[in-house]
């Protein structure tokens, strides 16, 4: 079937089987290979795009389903080599990513918790972690991943960020 | 006079130990880093793999046509077309190597061969392979193909395959009994324990888990008939080591006819440095249909075909007295070392395990042995912390039982019982020399950073809550650094296990560093760059590193073990002195005065008293280059390598203390605290050492609570996909207390220690010791992980399972 989807602003016109999942027509279709493939029973989180501003694990979506909708992913945060968003950056000085495979679908996931909360007061870590079920880390026990949120929070609104303390107190000089 | 001596302390240059920024994570951060499943070759076939669908079984045909005859199925190949393929090789034989020239491991008992074709020895055991044009029509081609199999009896436990009358997996083999290892002084250990004031005994079940990282295992073959080379791109460890096993050991092809590059690698913790058939494959049928041919795993795949971990059923014994003095430790271990024997999965389950059963622990007897058996599970392998998260476990289980059966606080017994500083190097009677330590600085600042002192308090308003509070203790020594060749071939290890590094300064200035590691997500491009400026008093920013590609970095073993700051970076840190060194020769032809005139500072020379008679390093750097005017003993260009092999391995040690809450009604056990100190030496960054010590403490938190691989009585893994085996979440652990000791390693010149994985050592065993502390009103001594809810409850209600 003829479908129509808007990526990362992009029109994009392809034929799709109706069984295609929006995740294969991402990496394999329009080669946009940030999004990544972490299990296959919707668990993992490694797919999370944002398709009409929501997140969705891009594995459990039909691309059918999706047709006409506007989708969103890693590769339309940043432009390749270019400047990091808040959320990228506040990750980056509190080390949240190691492997970086789980990163581009928590980047994602949590763009949306930062644009939802952007207008009232900053998610509490229990809501942080409480957002990020959905997404599986192994190799950062996902406490640096929370200070990034807790910091990208702060910068946007002009606050020391809550989880500093936390990241500074950490490893103190002996 | 020089300022380059061969055993000065890192950390002139002033960026060792200062917590950069990872340069690795803006790219990952915008998802730019290229994995083996987004490599793309031009012509790419895609390979899927049949596994077996029961868990032991002869195999009486195996039909293939109807697949054959599907759309774009390009070959179905089974074990027939790959008679000529060596078995996959184990090269950790538990015993001890003495020759110089140790027979290559051909025909090792119980190997396994490349695809199987008699019979099949676990769930997901590989029967057959498709290769076709894309990755869906490889994958349902599987389907069509037809194998007929008889059903043969099923174990799945250590303990039970070594019984009489058990299944027996290879005819090689009988008795299914791999290898039964020991250490220690048994006689001793039996005396103390007979004389003894004081036993206490446990049987423990370190259930098997998962080591389950986010990226499932991948690898592309790429022949070319041009040339005759082989190119395997893998989401490898150890890509020099994958290319030392294929080629020598697997396929028979001369090594600069493979090239292994591990692309970036979306973590490991130890299952990725194994050789698994896909690799092989891969390979051999690139050059059978003339086109680079694709493997990608999935998540159920991954969970019965990559290595799994731990699994030991164990006896263990302690004796002490009365006042609290440990005098011997014992244990019998059943390993379960699955269907076939894995790279290096016996040395695992032996060695790195029951060498270090003593933990921080200064006793008089100590022994340990372990029956290694093959079952119908899959392969074990090495897991974040392997051995030395279940000799930690069965130890500070022992103690906390101990420290209850005599009635004195837990965290007494252990300071008690800690091998004091004047002791070190320590030989702990099972085969380890701990190189320095500070226990007791250690322990007394992980008790008092826990908050211990105020434990009867909260225990007494979480009541008021509903909540039984619990603290447990565990402390740790692993060991790290591996290592030593000849030590390791003491171990049974067939192959050298030292690392190398690269460095060659540009004619502009700058400096490539290359390693024979292998990063799997610990910022190996900004450690080692960070090692490098430092010692030579650059700027980190000039200084790239490369690594992951056997066709431009020296040998290395790879990342494992926790080994590449302290293997790896060493090397990095001699050769960069060998650089020095030859400036400063050099050095006294540009400043015209003799050579121990020459100041080698801040990656500058200059005239020692005279600093106007300077060269800046890349006036240095491009004058070598020139090389006018160079005595003849002295080369151009300034390119180095160093092998390093150090004396002996390096034993991190700490301290973790775990506060959990349980809830009356649920049984639900929440960590509400937790408190870490390590000790891994000298930390080159500690920004990334923190991220893995966090990373590894919620993966051991994973084993006390949630991860079990289980399979059912006909050897069906029920913990098939990530629904039915847990990892944990977010939300399931509280930010931590951290702190370190710093006890410098004699045994390489930074001073450094193995840091990646030790924070996954004692997690289990606090939180065990947690939770038997809360419930130990009730009668409980002990639970077997994982604590789940269930379980947990039952034991609320008097119910032991
Ligand atoms: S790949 Fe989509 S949730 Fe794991
Ligand atoms: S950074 Fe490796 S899985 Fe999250």
């Amino acid at each position: 079937m003829d479908i129509t989807l808007n990526v990362n602003g992009r029109p994009e016109q392809f034929s799709a089987q109706p069984n295609e999942l929006l995740v294969e027509r991402l990496r394999d279709g329009l080669g946009l290979t940030g999004t990544k493939v972490g299990c296959d029973t919707g668990q993992c989180g490694s797919c999370v795009v944002r398709l009409d501003g929501r997140s969705v694990k891009s594995c459990l979506v039909l691309t059918a389903s999706a047709a006409g909708g506007e989708v969103a992913t890693i590769e339309g945060v940043t432009a390749r080599g270019g400047e990091l968003s808040g959320l990228q950056e506040a990750l980056r000085q509190e080390h949240g990513t190691q492997c970086g495979f789980c990163t581009p679908g928590m980047v994602m996931a949590l763009g949306e918790l930062v644009d939802a909360t952007a207008d009232g007061p900053a998610p509490t870590e229990p809501e942080i972690r409480e957002w990020l079920t959905g997404n599986l880390c192994r190799c950062t026990g996902y406490h640096s991943v929370v200070r990034g949120v807790q910091r990208a929070c702060a910068a946007s609104r002009d606050e020391v960020p809550a989880g500093s303390a936390a990241s500074t107190a950490a490893v103190p000089e002996v | 006079m020089t300022t380059v001596t061969g055993d000065a302390p890192a950390g002139r240059g002033g960026v060792l130990g200062q917590p950069l920024d990872s340069r690795e994570d803006p790219q990952l951060l915008r998802g730019e880093a290229t994995y083996v499943a987004d490599i793309d070759l031009p012509g790419t076939a895609h390979m899927a793999i049949l596994g077996s669908p029961v868990a032991h079984a002869k195999i009486l045909s195996i039909e293939t046509k109807a697949a054959e005859q599907l759309p774009g199925v390009l070959k179905v190949a089974t074990a027939a077309d790959f008679t000529d393929v060596m078995p996959l090789p184990c090269i950790w034989i538990p015993g001890g190597v003495e020759s110089h020239f140790p027979p290559h491991p051909y025909g090792l008992p119980g190997a396994r061969p490349v695809l199987t074709g008699d019979t099949v020895r676990h769930v997901g055991d590989p029967v057959a392979v498709v290769v076709a044009e894309t990755p869906r029509q490889a994958a349902a081609a599987l389907a069509a193909i037809h194998v007929e199999y008889e059903p043969l009896p099923v174990v799945t436990r250590a303990d039970e395959a070594l019984a009489d009358g058990a299944p027996q997996l290879h005819e090689a083999v009988p008795g299914n009994l791999n290898a039964y290892w020991t250490c220690g002084d048994k006689d001793r250990t039996d005396a103390a324990i007979a004389a003894a004031e004081v036993t206490v005994e446990l049987d423990l079940v370190n259930q098997r888990t998962i080591n389950s990282p986010i990226e499932p295992r991948g690898a592309v073959g790429d022949y070319d008939p041009a040339t005759g080379e082989y190119t395997l791109y893998a989401s490898t460890q150890g890509p020099h080591n994958h290319r030392f096993l294929l080629a020598a050991l697997v396929l028979g092809i001369p090594f600069n006819k493979l090239r292994v590059i591990a692309p970036t690698v979306g973590g490991s913790f130890g299952t990725k440095g194994y050789l698994y058939p896909d690799m092989p494959l891969v390979l051999l049928l690139s050059k059978a249909l003339g086109r680079p041919v694709k493997w990608v795993d999935t998540r159920t795949g991954l969970m019965s075909s990559t290595v799994q971990g731990r699994d030991h059923r164990q006896h263990v014994t302690l004796a002490g007295t009365r006042d609290g003095r440990i005098t011997a430790v014992r244990c019998t271990s059943y390993a379960n070392l699955g269907a076939y024997p894995s790279t290096i999965g016996p040395g695992v389950a032996t060695a790195l395990m029951g060498r270090s059963i003593s933990g921080m622990y200064d006793i008089g007897a100590a022994f340990c042995e372990v029956y290694a058996a093959f079952t119908n599970t899959v392969s074990l392998g090495a897991q974040r912390g392997s051995g030395r998260a279940e000799a930690a476990f069965l130890m500070e289980r022992l103690v906390d039982r101990y420290a209850d059966e005599i009635g004195m606080d837990p965290a007494a017994v252990r300071r008690k019982n800690l091998v004091p500083e004047e002791k070190f190097p320590y030989d702990n009677g099972l085969g380890w020399t701990y190189d320095s330590g500070n226990y007791r600085l250690n322990f007394d600042k992980a008790i008092e950073l826990s908050g211990y002192g105020d434990m009867p308090a909260r225990r007494a308003e979480a009541r008021t809550r509903g909540k039984r509070l619990g603290v447990g203790i565990a402390t740790y020594v692993a060991i790290c650094g591996v290592g030593p060749s000849t030590r390791m071939s003491q171990e049974g290890m067939l192959g050298g296990t030292w690392e190398s590094a690269n460095i060659r300064i540009h004619p502009t200035g700058e400096v490539t560093v290359t390693v024979g590691s292998a990063s799997t997500g610990q910022s190996h491009g900004t450690i080692f760059a960070q090692v490098a400026a430092d010692e030579l008093g650059i700027d980190p920013a000039t200084v790239q590193v490369h690594e992951g590609d056997t066709q431009k970095a020296p040998y290395g073993q790879g990342t494992y073990g926790s080994r590449s700051y302290s293997m790896a970076a060493p090397a990095v840190v001699l050769t960069a002195r060998k650089l020095k060194a030859k400036l400063v020769r050099a050095g006294a032809v540009f400043l015209g005065v003799p050579e121990d005139k020459v100041v080698y500072e801040g990656g500058a020379i200059h005239e020692e008293g005279n600093p106007e008679n300077t060269k800046t390093f890349a006036e240095l750097a491009m004058a070598m280059w020139y090389g006018w005017g160079l005595p003849p003993e002295i080369e151009p260009a300034l390119d180095e390598t160093t092998h390093f092999d150090p004396p002996d391995f390096n034993y991190p040690f700490g301290t973790h203390v775990a506060v959990v809450e349980i809830d009356e009604l649920t049984g639900e056990t929440e960590v509400v605290a937790y408190t870490a100190v390590d000790d891994a030496g000298n930390i080159g960054n500690p920004k990334i050492v923190q991220g893995q010590i966090e990373g590894s403490i919620v993966h051991g938190l994973g084993q006390a609570l949630m991860e079990a691989a289980e399979y059912d009585e006909n050897g069906r893994l029920i913990s098939s996909d990530l629904g039915h085996y847990a990892l944990p979440r977010a939300a399931d652990a509280p930010f931590f207390a951290l702190d370190k000791t710093v006890t410098p390693s004699p045994h390489n010149p930074l001073g450094a220690k193995g840091a990646g994985e030790i924070a996954t050592v004692p997690p289990a065993a606090a939180v065990v010791n947690a939770v038997v502390d809360a419930l130990r009103d009730l009668g409980v001594r002990h639970i077997d992980m994982p604590l789940t809810p269930e379980k947990v409850w039952r034991h609320l209600r008097g119910e032991s399972q």
